[in-house]
């Protein structure tokens, strides 16, 4: 019995069936910790794309450093360290959340370039203009460079997205009891890894393919040339 | 030009690949063909693990390595993989031995041939030192919910703890052994479970072993495990010939140098020969 | 503990990285051609298997894929040593995504260069081998810099099947010490090493074919 269900290794066909449902509760912790982790990048990618723009070294320097090694270190390398280094410092995260950390922080570093991307993307002349009409930096960021740069930035985000839950299986590595996990823990149990592992290859095929449609169906409704000020 | 240099590279790596995919040792005459014994160990001490020099070292690899040396098999190398890939790994044919004190169950049997047992292991726990949930058994576990207990994925521990009724959250289902103490001094887990010796190598200023400890009862059965060495299933002859050597090595003062290093006591052993591997295999 | 205790160790086994890395990247070279080409312009059987080729191993997780050729393939016949198992893997999936770069670089060839070669009575292979490809080329350059950056990164993943790589011996040291800061710490800075040093070799590359090509300015 895995997660309340009983395997039920008769036939192929039964085995798929009876291993469907706990794969299916690995799912849903795939996409809860797929949806944390984008919305943790979204927020720090941000964040470290202005300090990167700070026009103060001693804040852009150490900024673009953190971002270079994000990028260009392992995310599987990242996660054990978050997950055995932060205890040892009093920090003692849950498996789950450790994970999403991983994950965000690892995108936030790409998605600061996209941002970066999207902002050098926006004419001089919008920034002239909002200095001449005496807007604030937060007033000019919020109402008039990020609405110009969302639909822009839209399709790059969308395909960190559907990387990004391709990455989640990493997190099977630190307890995290999602999909991967699973297909192993049936596969261990039952010595039958190839129904289990091909369920979780194709459960992802269809995932990413669903995905990729409502992106293209996003990247349509929003206006192209950039969501109106009123 | 460039392309035959390519299309060599292409051709040689192919072969190569073909080369590897051929079936490796499984009957003696196979491994004595082969010239060397694959063998697997997972990590953990003091049962079977790998030193930092790279070198086999714990109860089952020395005594595999030396019943070997006497079958004539001096060439041993060694794979260290987590517990869980060690009977896959068999039957994938990337291994033709394990050595890993690995319980005698049923379900293994299935799936591996088993030497007889080499020596029997009662369970316990590691826990923070002064066990301060007064955690005595795996039934201890079922007390309260909040607690965790981890063990490691495909042993017979995970099994035990299933068996007893602890529910899966309960449960933090680790890779590795040596995952274990961060596992527990982390506050992730309130316990490791593991037969006595691991968890006697584990213990630390913060970590201490569980005592005293009762057996789990599994289907009215006090349940103790019953180590040995396993074999691909079509290597029966191989087997039998281990066996062979195996109980006459167990004479020898070699082996008790083995055991004295490992501080497997002699009543262990003792109580390895109470059973058979055809009655584990049933059940009995 | 100091860093330097744990560097020699980690250093050899990032070797093996650089290793496992580089034999994959010679794999997925070959199928980003073999996969690309068909798609950009191809018999429509040929193009059929690429395309499957290049969903499969885009649309689903890289360690999904590297478990299920190191556990899921033996069992039906096909037992490979884990390095071979690991370098396949990696070489496909990095393949799949190469072969979209060089699908998309052939297309960016202008349209002026097929009518040329039209003109010039070229046959359509020798179009393609002799115009378009090598025109197509620098222009797949800087994506293949960050695939192959990412094929580094991706090499951690093969720890999992007990490849003895950076990530698998600094796990295995940390076990031994339990010293989980410094032993992390250097196999990161390790990562961050190779990967710069990847980065300079590619740009390097880079300006060769842009004027082998003739594309510099």
């Amino acid at each position: 019995m895995i997660q309340g269900y009983g395997i039920d290794t008769s036939s192929t066909a039964a085995f798929a069936l009876s291993v469907l449902p706990i794969l299916l509760v690995g799912l849903r912790t795939t996409i809860l910790a797929m949806l944390a982790g984008f919305a943790i990048a979204l927020v720090v990618g941000l964040a470290f794309a202005l300090l990167r723009r700070s026009p103060l070294a001693v804040i852009s320097w150490p900024a673009a450093a953190a971002i270079e090694f994000l990028r260009n270190t392992p995310l599987l390398m990242q996660l054990f360290f978050l997950y055995f280094v932060l205890p040892e410092y009093g920090i003692v995260l849950p498996a789950f959340w450790t994970g999403c950390a991983a994950l965000g922080l690892q995108y936030a570093a790409y998605m600061s370039e996209v941002y970066r991307a999207g902002i050098e993307a926006i004419p001089k002349g919008q920034w002239e203009a909002a200095t001449a009409l005496n807007l604030t930096r937060a007033r000019t960021y919020g109402v008039v460079i990020i609405p110009q740069m969302v639909p822009r930035i839209t399709p790059a985000i969308g395909n960190y997205l559907v990387s990004m839950m391709k990455d989640t299986p990493i997190l099977s590595t630190i307890t995290v009891v999602e999909m991967l996990n699973l297909a192993s823990r049936i596969g261990d149990r039952t010595f039958e890894y190839l129904v289990p592992l091909s369920m979780v290859g194709l459960i992802f095929f269809v995932l990413t393919s669903l995905c990729s449609l409502a992106l293209r169906g996003i990247e349509r409704i929003i206006p192209t040339k950039g969501i109106s000020l009123q | 030009m460039k392309i035959r240099i390519v299309s060599t590279l292409i051709l040689s790596a192919a072969a190569f690949a073909c080369g590897s995919l051929q079936a490796g040792a499984l009957t003696l005459e196979q491994v004595r063909a082969q010239g060397y014994v694959r063998a697997a160990t997972a990590n953990e001490v003091p049962y079977g693990y790998m030193d930092s020099d790279g070198k086999a070292k714990g109860l089952a690899p020395e005594v595999a390595q030396a019943v070997l040396a006497r079958m004539g098999l001096t060439d041993v190398q060694w794979s260290v993989t987590p517990f869980g890939s060690l009977i896959p790994g068999l039957k994938a044919n990337r291994f033709d031995i394990v050595a890993a004190e690995q319980d005698i169950l049923p379900a293994r049997c299935e799936q591996v041939l088993f030497s007889e047992p080499n020596s029997s292991y009662g369970d316990t726990f590691l826990v923070p030192a002064g066990n301060p949930k007064n955690l005595h058994a795996y039934e201890d576990i079922k007390k309260d919910r909040s607690l965790k207990l981890a063990v490691v994925n495909g042993t017979s521990h995970l099994a035990a703890a299933e068996g007893v009724g602890i529910p899966e959250e309960q449960l933090v289902i680790i890779a590795n052994n040596a995952d274990a103490p961060a596992t527990v001094s982390s506050g992730r887990a309130d316990a490791y479970a593991a037969s006595e010796g691991t968890v006697g190598s584990l213990v630390k200023d913060n970590l201490a072993a569980a005592a005293p400890f009762s057996d789990p009862v599994v289907n009215g059965k006090a349940l103790r495990g019953f180590g040995g060495f396993s074999f691909q299933k079509d290597s029966g002859d191989f087997v039998a010939e281990f066996n062979k050597v195996l109980v006459e090595f167990k004479k020898t003062d070699d082996y008790k140098t083995i055991l004295r290093t490992y501080g497997v006591s002699e009543a262990s052993i003792e109580a390895a020969s109470a059973k058979t591997t055809a009655d584990l295999c049933a059940g009995k | 503990m100091s860093m330097l205790t744990y560097l020699p160790v980690l250093a050899e086994a990032a070797t093996t990285s650089i290793m496992v890395s580089c034999l994959s990247l010679v794999v997925a070279c070959a199928l980003s051609f073999a996969a690309g080409i068909p798609l950009y312009s191809g018999p429509a059987w040929l193009r059929g298997i690429a395309l499957v080729y290049v969903e499969i191993f885009r649309g689903t997780s890289l360690l999904v894929q590297l478990f299920w050729l190191y556990y899921a393939l033996p069992l039906i016949g096909f037992s490979m040593p884990p390095l071979l198992t690991g370098v396949l893997a990696l070489g496909l999936n990095s393949g799949a995504y190469g072969a979209e770069v060089v699908r998309g670089a052939l297309r960016a060839v202008p349209g002026q260069q097929h009518e040329a070669a039209r003109a010039l009575n070229f046959s359509g292979a020798h179009t393609l081998w002799r115009i378009i490809l090598p025109q197509a080329v620098p222009e797949m350059m800087p994506s293949f810099s960050s695939l192959a950056v990412q094929n580094l990164k991706d090499t951690s993943l093969v720890s999992m099947i007990t490849i003895a790589d950076l990530t698998f011996k600094a796990q295995e040291l940390r076990n031994l010490t339990q010293d989980s800061v410094t032993v992390y710490a250097t196999a990161l800075l390790l990562y961050l090493a190779m990967a710069l040093i990847f980065i300079g070799v590619l740009r390097f590359m880079e300006r060769r074919i842009k004027v082998a090509t003739g594309r510099s300015a």
